[in-house]
């Protein structure tokens, strides 16, 4: 099957400043991929070039085995739900769908109404008078009712308050397990991602740092403690992700696609938080170490 | 596409209908009442009678049809800054270009049908307000006006049309390289106003070769208030000693474009300048005899213009250049706005 | 305050003081030229010469100084369209409004410092370029521009300081209550250009009442007009037609009564055709005399020249006031919007 998107060497840069480096990505199809990063890792760089907004400065990069917005058959292919959600503020709820069901041939009207009906939206309501959650459900129905083989969703539920973020993340399962397609949402809060993705991209300071599904991901990692010296001595095969020292004992997260060897340490199952978490400090660590606490954005 | 062009259009579509219907109808009743005046007293009036009529006819509607004019010159400016650099700059602004360009339609479509609508709303709005205007101002453009003024050329016939689709394209060019709404507005107006001072100015003379052709000195020239005098003044020569040469001031080509200055040197017939002492003999005072005296003396004068009959084709060729220039900033557009937008 | 108003406005500044100090730059320039065309060519000339000059002063004058005078014109225009209305609109729209009236400076001082200070910019740019070109112009307009004339009027001395801080606060009251930047432009426009044609046409002749008096006929006064004697419209030239002065001028008078003056005996009664017969001999110095010996008049409705600077300060005041008011209206409005 098609992969979703598949990059190679894909890099954008703004001037001189790097949004997003070498990045080499293969998403397969039927999965929700969660991407997850801190502000300004490059993940809206990364979806915009997915729907084709932004052009690549270098590499190349393909969805559903087409260039992003190469034409009208492309794009009705890919629903993208930008970031905070735009709508025509003069517009009505209704003059929203008629829109939709101008724009894409595809469009499936009765779908949109009745989600509109289901959140109690007022269709003579304009757009701009509508509360945040209400104006991401909007944007959400117009994305859905053109009926694509793949969503896109930025950062959809950033500027939402716990309650609605739970109503519209199931709200999406729901309805992604109905329409049969494939999604891919980016968000910095891990945990939002978490109830919802089977598939994973860790992207920070503008490089993937980790992809892969969720179950695979979690087998391959490790939760390693023990003393300063045992870490240092671990064989080759053991990639150490991010060690934290106390003066007592060391523990570190380690990724091992053989199985690990009982005898030296007590390994543990690693939970998808740790590893996450490993892999940003690491990121952040490497690239600007005054500026970790960019990571502790990243917490549930 | 049509649909959301004409719904994001609809309350300026309604407003600038409103608003033209109430000119419309002001110039209608403006051109029956010019139309009305000349036929009655100025078409077949005779002598003295006439340049009276014409005196009460200028009072009485020159300066609204200036003001009409200057409202069509001002027409596609407004044009450039409410419609143009609103139209990408407003959707960048507000993010919603990430809404609508995820649509099923291509965003070269979207600028498409945006572009041609407007544009050819553009169009119909001029052209209707140029049409009545050039009907309503005929007769006194045949008295009063040179068709080649800057203020009259720019406000006839098909020369708006030019104006007001290049100023809307400008005005949508600017928005998608800008991307500010503001700002925009404000550079496309002062790029088209820039514009409109150069045309007239310094492109229009030379868009053909002027003709330089010799004028005879007649002695109905004093009578028909062809030209505005004769003699000389400080730039022509110094003082008024016997050499210093005597020349036309101010004449006047009937609808032609006449490009050099005000005074022209007159010569006698081996070309050499004529000047004061030869014309002494010409001075009586009397106006009709010191004209036929002058004109006894086979002088000439060298003037440089267009003829009348160019008018059109330089409405034509300027129109041409407006939409030539709309074309190529459209293709700019359409380069641009498929490569990216952060 | 001072320093966000600064800060916002930095951009706009910049350009205008840009845009000014070129236009400055032209306007001496031009202003030398026509002043040195004026001392040199026309200014102790006689006869022909000085109307051959004026004709050549003219080809060579009016067309700068028409284009200056219309862009003079069009700046109150422009500061109501970019700086006006977008003032108070703009932040209403992208809702900064939040951030900046929840700082510790009330929503009043907010708006006065703003106004302030950007109406005292336009004052400033205004009043230069109106300064330098009422002196730039000086010559031209004294030979050929009536002073109350309608472009000449507005562009000249005090006038365009009203208009100007008039036009200011109107966009920014219209921003206030439409909210929205695009239509209140669009609507400020709308209303300033209405403004700047009824005020010339319909209020301004009005401001203080004309003066009817009753001019004799003289040859000067017949050279003064464009013409002499009858139209189609006062009848067929029968001995009964009336006669009248077409396109009469009073040096520096803003001559209200239209372009026909029908000439009066000194009894009151129509100076006709058949009166005119006797003073009818084809040499028009001589008719003149004649006309001018029969003792006639004309009656004539004007504003005296002496009159121009009380016109200018009543105008100034009125668009001052104006402006005031419209600015009282925003003090009230403000604290009563939503944010």
């Amino acid at each position: 099957m098609t992969p979703i998107l598949e990059t190679e060497g894909l890099s954008k840069r703004y001037g001189r400043k790097p949004a997003l480096s070498d990045c080499t990505l293969t998403l397969p199809p039927g999965r929700i991929v969660g991407l997850v990063g801190p502000n300004g890792a490059g993940k809206s760089t990364l979806l915009g070039l997915a729907c084709g907004l932004i052009r690549p400065t270098a590499g190349s990069i393909t969805v559903l085995g087409e260039r992003p917005a190469a034409n009208a058959t492309q794009l009705a292919r890919v629903g993208f739900v930008a970031q905070d959600t735009p709508v025509y503020s003069g517009l009505s709820v209704a003059d929203h769908l008629r829109l939709g069901a101008r724009l894409n041939r595809s469009w499936d009207q009765q779908l949109a109404e009745q989600r509109i009906k289901q959140l109690g939206l007022d269709p003579a309501q304009r757009a701009g008078r509508l509360s945040g959650g209400q104006r991401a459900q909007l944007a959400l129905t117009i994305a859905a009712a053109k009926r694509p083989e793949l969503l896109i969703f930025d950062e959809p539920v950033a500027s939402l308050d716990p309650l609605a973020r739970r109503a519209f993340l199931r709200n999406l399962l729901e309805f992604v397990a109905e329409l049969d397609v494939s999604v891919v949402l980016s968000s910095h809060v891990l945990s939002d991602l978490e109830q919802v993705c089977d598939y994973l991209v860790v992207l920070v300071a503008s490089r993937v740092q980790l992809a892969g599904d969720v179950q695979d991901l979690l087998a391959e990692h490790y939760l390693l403690s023990g003393s300063r010296a045992d870490l240092a001595g671990l064989p080759a095969t053991i990639e150490v992700i991010q060690v934290e020292h106390t003066p007592l004992r060391s523990t570190a997260v380690v990724r091992c696609t053989t199985p690990i060897p009982r005898a030296i340490l007590d390994a543990e199952p690693v939970s998808l938080e740790q590893m996450t978490m490993a892999y940003l400090t690491r990121a952040v660590e490497m690239s600007e170490p005054s500026f970790s606490t960019k990571a502790l954005e990243v917490q549930r | 596409m049509i649909w959301l062009a004409w719904r994001q259009f609809r309350i300026q579509l309604l407003v600038t209908l409103a608003a033209i219907a109430a000119l419309a109808i002001y110039l209608v009743f403006f051109g029956r009442g010019v139309h009305h005046f000349y036929d009655t007293q100025i078409a077949g009036c005779t002598g003295e009678t006439c340049a009276n009529a014409q005196e009460v006819f200028n009072d009485k509607y020159f300066n609204e049809s200036m003001l009409i004019g200057a409202a069509l010159l001002f027409l596609p400016a407004l044009i450039g800054c409410f419609w143009g650099a609103p139209l990408i700059a407003r959707e960048l602004e507000t993010g919603t270009h990430r809404l609508v360009w995820n649509q099923s339609v291509t965003r070269t479509r979207w600028l498409a049908v945006k572009l041609g609508f407007i544009a050819l709303f553009s169009l119909a709005v001029t052209g209707l307000l140029s049409l009545l205007l050039s009907w309503a101002a005929q007769p006194i453009d045949k008295l009063f006006g040179s068709r080649f003024g800057p203020m009259t050329f720019d406000s006839r016939d098909i020369a708006p049309l030019g104006y007001a689709v290049f100023a809307f394209i400008l005005g949508t060019t600017i928005g998608l390289l800008i991307r500010r709404t503001l700002p925009a507005m404000a550079v496309t107006l002062a790029i088209f106003i820039a514009v409109q001072i150069a045309m007239p100015t310094l492109i229009r003379p030379h868009l053909m070769s002027p003709i330089t052709s010799t004028v005879a000195f007649t002695s109905d020239f004093l009578e028909n208030k062809q030209i505005d005098g004769i003699g000389s003044s400080g730039t022509s020569g110094g003082s008024s000693g016997d050499t210093t040469p005597v020349g036309i001031f101010g004449y006047n080509k009937p609808g032609a474009w006449v490009l050099s200055s005000p005074f022209h040197a007159l010569l006698k017939a081996d070309g050499s300048a004529f000047t004061r002492v030869d014309m002494r003999s010409c001075m009586t005072g009397e106006q009709t005899r010191d004209g036929t005296c002058l004109a006894s003396k086979n002088v000439h004068f060298n003037i440089t213009y267009h003829p009348a009959s160019r008018y059109w084709t330089f409405q034509w060729i300027e129109t041409a250049i407006f939409l030539a220039l709309a074309l190529a900033l459209a293709a700019v557009c359409f380069w641009r706005i498929p490569r990216g937008f952060s | 305050m001072l320093w966000l108003t600064w800060r916002q406005f930095r951009l706009q500044t910049q350009i205008t003081l840009a845009a000014l100090a070129a236009l400055s730059i032209y306007l001496i320039i031009q202003g030398r030229g026509i002043h040195d065309f004026y001392d040199t060519q026309i200014v102790g000339c006689q006869g022909d010469a000085c109307s051959n000059a004026r004709i050549l002063f003219q080809d060579k004058y009016q067309a700068p100084v028409a284009l200056v005078g219309a862009l003079l014109l069009g700046i109150p225009a422009i500061i109501g369209i970019f700086w006006g209305a977008p003032l108070i609109a703009r932040e209403l729209e992208t809702g900064t409004q939040r951030l900046v009236w929840n700082q510790s400076v009330t929503r009043s001082h907010w708006l006065a410092v703003k106004l302030t200070l950007i109406a005292l910019f336009s004052l400033a740019v205004t009043g230069l370029l109106s300064l330098l070109l009422s002196w730039a112009a000086q010559p031209f307009d004294k030979i050929f521009g009536s002073r109350f004339a309608a472009m000449t009027f507005d562009s000249r001395d005090v006038a365009p300081l009203g208009y100007a801080v008039f036009a200011f606060v109107l966009g920014t009251t219209i921003g206030l209550l439409i909210r929205r930047s695009l239509p209140a432009m669009a609507l400020t426009l709308a209303i300033f250009a209405a403004v700047q044609i009824v005020m010339p046409t319909a209020i301004r002749p009005n401001l203080m009442s004309p003066i009817t008096a009753s001019e004799a006929l003289t040859a000067e006064s017949i050279e003064r007009a464009h013409g002499f004697g009858f139209s189609s419209a006062d009848g067929d030239g029968g001995g009964s037609t009336p006669m009248s002065l077409f396109g009469y001028t009073k040096p520096g008078a803003w001559v209200i009564s239209s372009g026909r003056l029908p000439i009066l005996k000194a009894d009151g009664s129509a100076f006709t055709q058949a009166d005119n017969k006797a003073c009818f001999t084809g040499s028009p110095e001589k008719d003149f005399q004649c006309l001018a010996a029969k003792n006639l008049h004309f009656d004539l409705t004007y504003h005296p020249a002496s009159r121009y600077w009380t016109f200018q300060w009543i105008e100034t005041a009125i668009f001052l006031a104006l402006a005031l008011a419209l600015a009282g209206l925003c003090f009230w409005r403000l604290p009563r919007t939503t944010a």
